[in-house]
């Protein structure tokens, strides 16, 4: 296609950040307008693409919409401005146009300061809507530490009251992985003789290259990516920097950078490193199972709102790399699958967390009892999040998990029961957190305490939507992502 | 051969001496109008700017090239003093714009101030010294041409014979230069020694064919040494941070993003051989002394220096609270960098720090104008002096704070392509210098904490009661009151080129990294 469509919605975002920053009063308007924008743009693409009808040409093999033009050349460095979108990236693209509006509608109160906070908010998806069409090594790791930054301000300027600590502990780990992340993705054009640093010819060249180094990239690529997902051990910034950072960045970290570390591990090491992946298969699965239990142990013992929903992220985003460790296309269709639930579904927990913050006063369940007569909208938001991370059948998340469960049995036979089990577990503490808070009897209620806001309800009520949409209409998601012509999916 | 064909290559050198002896003739004449003589620096600054550039083949200027075809990155015949080389070129073109930007601010002092015309006849004669070492291909002419840099630069931290700080600061930089000058020219006996020449293309020709293995590590090492004093590298950096802070900050400016670049460009000329050789072993016999292969063990030792540099440079400026001392160790870390060029030894990495050594210039060069500028509108030295300049002085503080992401290596600027380059230079050489691509990611990473507090400090933390109005000079007469915000059309003028070339090349760096990098190839290829 020879309209520059991605490189438009860039332009757009770029414009409405700068717009955003500078607009003062105005800003969540101009914040608004860019995401509705942006979500058209969105719908453009998606529009244009196999899944749908009206499918294009594509210029880099496998990738339906791409760009690319020149950008550094020199004998030993050929860097490109190249940008395109397959089946996978497009659904995490969907996601962050979703998750932009909906911490945007659901931010409309800021007042401190809404030009800089809606600029971050912006910037920060900007960040991500980059990594996910990214396919230059350079372009790749500059909207990857573009990320970093505003995520690093909206934490230390309105987050909670350890937030300094905690801005620049997400700071310090996350910006460590992405140098050894550089160093591997480095190593890999150099090691593999690429010819330039584009993905098709690193994609092309990286199979040369002997199982023993495969698994070094793989290995080193694997820390740099894994850290954001979070795994344990590494995970220890996560909890803090979800209580400490205010809503709507918690509703970013959660729902769109924890992606791109699952996004990026597909993307650059499990397509680019098949015999590394193959290798490096018992340590991922160790990780994944140590995340898993870990993630879920942990939950069970947090009296704060959102450090449940953070711990019982670690567990899911290990189920993620337990699905991408299988290494077989149900396991990627699942990985990508459970990555977009869980963006939806944690980002709603989170804004349902803030709600009540505000609205109670309190995160703390200890404190929390019977609240549903009170808000019953917020608490039946709550019951929808709750019950949709726990995996009901018809919500959004139960066709991601099932079809993980199904490809760790068909990898793993009865190891399967370890997520599984676990499953099981989170599943009961949700509900018994649901049976205290909603329905218990009344406690810890102001009596000033009413509704939320009809704001904070829009942004709720969408994900709530989309939750029960692609609940029902899976497909609509599976038909994308199988369009991407790798790990044997059926492609175009 | 006539005079013209002679003296062509050499016109760079001729309007920078010209410019000098112009100037100080002027002065004994007793002309002394400020604005004259600095509008006659600038003048042979630009002119030997423009030639430069015409020899390295920059098409709407081909016309003025001087240097024929036939004289520019050929293996020279014979045991030449001087040899013309692109990446020569490239560096005497980067000491101008260091010398450019410097002489552009300092337009902007008072007219009836004393001393300009010894400021700028001597930054003239500095000038042309470093040029020189851009040229130079025998290891006498090396050290002569670094000499007459360093004497020029002594008298310069010194000129205004008032401030006993920098007295003291030039007291220090000349004694610590001369014993710089002494192990440098006791390392070149040395290797005359073992060589029966200094002429560094001979040597290159002997490698290691000729025995007297003791003399020739001995004569490396103690290069090692005397050169190390001039680019500040860890463990001889110890008299820069001094120097620096208590010069004339315009001088700083000058020494931090030109002068200490002559110990960079040194350590490409004297150092690329023997390390080059055993990257080629194919193509010839190995530079060995002895058994042992001489370039391993400088690519170790440079290596480590290196890192070294890098880290306490970067630690020591992570615990200053003032702003010169804390750019000045900045400046010492950025050295280690520029290090890594030529312990990897291939003409990416060489590439690689060329660019950093360019963008040095304008990054670390232009935080020292800004610094010299706020000072002259009576904010203090400490870190903290800073607070709410950006809000004060919008420009100017989005100005300096470019220069210092830059400085921390962030994406679309110069620092950051630089870094990027030269670090994937490293890992692109393989083997343990991906170890060094490593500590230098780390090291930028680190750098990042310093730059960012004075950000924090400038934009976020509330202006502190003030006494008097912004450019009161406490116990001093108001000074004369400039355009453009109190800094003169000068200063804003370096500083608006300094952002210009900063995110310029830092959005499409091919502009400027192809002509490098063809210098580099060509420097490698003639291996000199």
């Amino acid at each position: 296609m020879s309209f520059p469509l991605i490189s438009l919605v860039l332009a757009t975002l770029l414009a409405g950040t700068v717009a955003t920053f500078a607009a003062g009063r105005f800003a969540r308007w101009v914040a608004l307008g860019t995401s509705i924008a942006f979500l058209a743009e969105v719908a453009l693409l998606l529009l244009a693409f196999p899944g749908w009808p009206g499918y294009s040409s594509a210029a880099i093999p496998g990738f339906a919409e791409s760009e690319t033009y020149a950008w550094i050349r020199l004998s030993w460095m050929h860097i490109d401005y190249a940008v395109g979108v397959d089946g996978i990236s497009l659904v995490f693209i969907l996601l962050t146009a979703i998750l932009q509006i909906a911490t945007v509608v659901y931010s409309w109160g800021e007042e401190q300061r809404p030009g800089a906070y809606f600029g971050l908010v912006l910037l920060t998806c900007l960040g991500c809507f980059g990594v996910f069409v990214a396919l230059d090594v350079l372009l790749f790791f500059l909207f990857w530490e573009a990320v970093l930054v505003p995520m690093f301000f909206l934490i230390g300027f309105w987050g909670g009251p350890n937030r300094r600590y905690a801005a620049l502990k997400f700071f310090v780990y996350t910006h460590v992985a992405s140098i050894v992340m550089l160093v591997g993705l480095l190593a890999l054009v150099f090691y593999s003789g690429a010819s330039s640093f584009d993905f098709s010819s690193i994609y092309a060249a990286a199979r040369g290259l002997g199982p023993v180094t495969q698994t070094f990239l793989f290995l080193a690529l694997f820390f740099g990516f894994g850290v954001k997902f979070p795994i344990v051990p590494f995970h220890t910034w996560l909890p803090d920097a979800h209580v400490e950072a205010p809503t709507g960045g918690s509703v970013l970290l959660a729902g769109l950078l924890l992606k791109l570390g699952g996004y990026g591990l597909i993307r650059w090491a499990v397509e680019v490193l098949p015999s590394g992946l193959h290798t490096a298969q018992p340590i991922l699965y160790f990780v994944a199972f140590l995340s898993i239990i870990w993630g879920s142990v942990l939950s069970l013992s947090q009296r704060d709102l959102k450090r449940l929903v953070a711990y019982s992220s670690i567990n899911h985003m290990g189920i993620v790399l337990l699905a991408i460790a299988l290494d077989s296309s149900l396991g990627l269709l699942a990985a990508v699958l459970l990555m977009f639930a869980h963006g939806i579904v944690s980002g709603l927990l989170f804004m349902t967390a803030g709600s009540v913050h505000h609205t109670y006063g309190t995160r703390d369940i200890a404190s929390l009892g019977g609240i549903t007569p009170r808000t019953p909208a917020l608490s039946t938001m709550i019951m929808v999040g709750s019950l949709a991370s726990l995996g009901l059948p018809a919500l959004i998340s139960f066709p991601a998990e099932f079809t993980a469960l199904l490809a760790t049995w068909n990898g793993l036979a009865y190891w399967v029961f370890i997520p599984l089990g676990i499953l099981v577990v989170t599943a009961g503490f949700y509900i018994w957190m649901m049976q205290r808070v909603l329905f218990g009897p009344p406690k810890g209620i102001p009596l000033e305490a009413h509704e939320v806001p009809w704001y904070e309800g829009v942004g709720m009520g969408l994900l709530v939507v989309l939750t029960v949409l692609f609940g029902i209409l899976p497909s609509l998601l599976v038909n994308v992502i199988v369009s991407s012509p790798v790990k044997g999916f059926p492609g175009t | 051969m006539d005079v013209g064909t002679f003296a062509g290559p050499f016109l760079p050198e001729i309007f920078l001496l010209a410019g000098a002896l112009l100037i100080f003739l002027l002065d004994v004449l007793n002309v002394r109008r400020n604005e004259l003589v600095g509008a006659i620096a600038v003048a042979g600054i630009l002119l030997a700017l423009v030639f430069v550039v015409a020899d390295l083949g920059f098409a709407p200027l081909a016309a003025l090239a001087t240097i024929p075809s036939g004289q520019i990155d050929v293996v020279p015949t014979g045991t030449p003093l001087y040899t013309f080389t692109s990446l020569g070129l490239v560096f005497q073109g980067i000491f101008l714009s260091a010398a450019l930007l410097v002489s552009l601010a300092s337009l902007s002092r008072p007219s009836n101030e004393r001393g300009a015309s010894i400021f700028y006849g001597l930054l003239l004669i500095a000038t042309l010294g470093m040029v020189l070492v851009a040229i130079a291909s025998d290891l006498i002419f090396l050290l002569l041409a670094i000499e007459v840099s360093s004497i020029a630069t002594y008298l310069l931290v010194a000129y205004t014979r008032r401030d006993p700080r920098s007295l003291e600061a030039a007291m220090k930089f000349y004694i610590i230069g001369a014993l710089s000058t002494v192990l440098s020219f006791f390392g070149a006996s040395l290797l005359y020694g073992a060589y029966g020449t200094t002429n560094l293309v001979a040597i290159a020709a002997a490698r290691g064919a000729v025995g007297f293995p003791v003399l020739i590590l001995l004569g490396y090492g103690f290069l090692i040494a005397g050169l190390a004093f001039k680019a500040t590298l860890v463990p001889f950096h110890a008299w820069a941070v001094d120097v620096y802070d208590g010069a004339p900050t315009d001088v700083t400016s000058f020494l931090a993003g030109g002068s200490k670049k002559v110990g960079i460009f040194a350590f490409f000329l004297v150092f690329l051989a023997p390390v080059l050789f055993v990257r080629t072993a194919a193509a010839g016999v190995p530079f060995t002394t002895g058994s042992v292969a001489l370039g391993p063990v400088l690519q170790i030792t440079l290596s480590v220096i290196a890192v070294l540099t890098m880290t306490l440079g970067n630690v020591l400026a992570l615990l200053q609270k003032e702003m010169k001392r804390m750019l000045a160790y900045s400046s010492i870390s950025q050295a280690g960098y520029m290090l890594i060029g030529i312990a990897v030894g291939t003409s990416p990495a060489l590439a690689g720090a060329t660019l950093q050594v360019f963008a040095h210039v304008f990054m670390k060069g232009g935080a020292f104008l800004v610094v010299a500028g706020v000072t002259a509108l009576g904010v203090g030295p400490l870190i903290e002096d800073y607070r709410g300049l950006g809000v004060r002085k919008p420009l100017l503080g989005l100005a300096f704070g470019l220069m210092l992401l830059s400085l921390a290596g962030v994406p679309l600027t110069i620092g950051f392509v630089s870094k990027f380059v030269l670090f994937s230079a490293a890992v692109e050489a393989k083997g343990y210098f991906v170890w060094l691509a490593v500590a230098g990611l780390l090291n930028s990473a680190l750098s990042v904490f310093y730059y960012a507090r004075v950000l924090k400090v400038m934009f976020f933390d509330q202006p502190a009661p003030r006494a008097g109005p912004v450019g009161a000079i406490v116990g001093g007469s108001e000074p004369a009151r400039l355009p453009v915000g109190g800094l003169g059309y000068g200063r804003a003028a370096a500083i608006a080129l300094a952002v210009i070339v900063i995110l310029a090349f830092g959005v499409y760096p091919q502009l400027i990294l192809g002509p490098i990098q063809s210098a580099a190839q060509h420097f490698v290829s003639v291996g000199l």
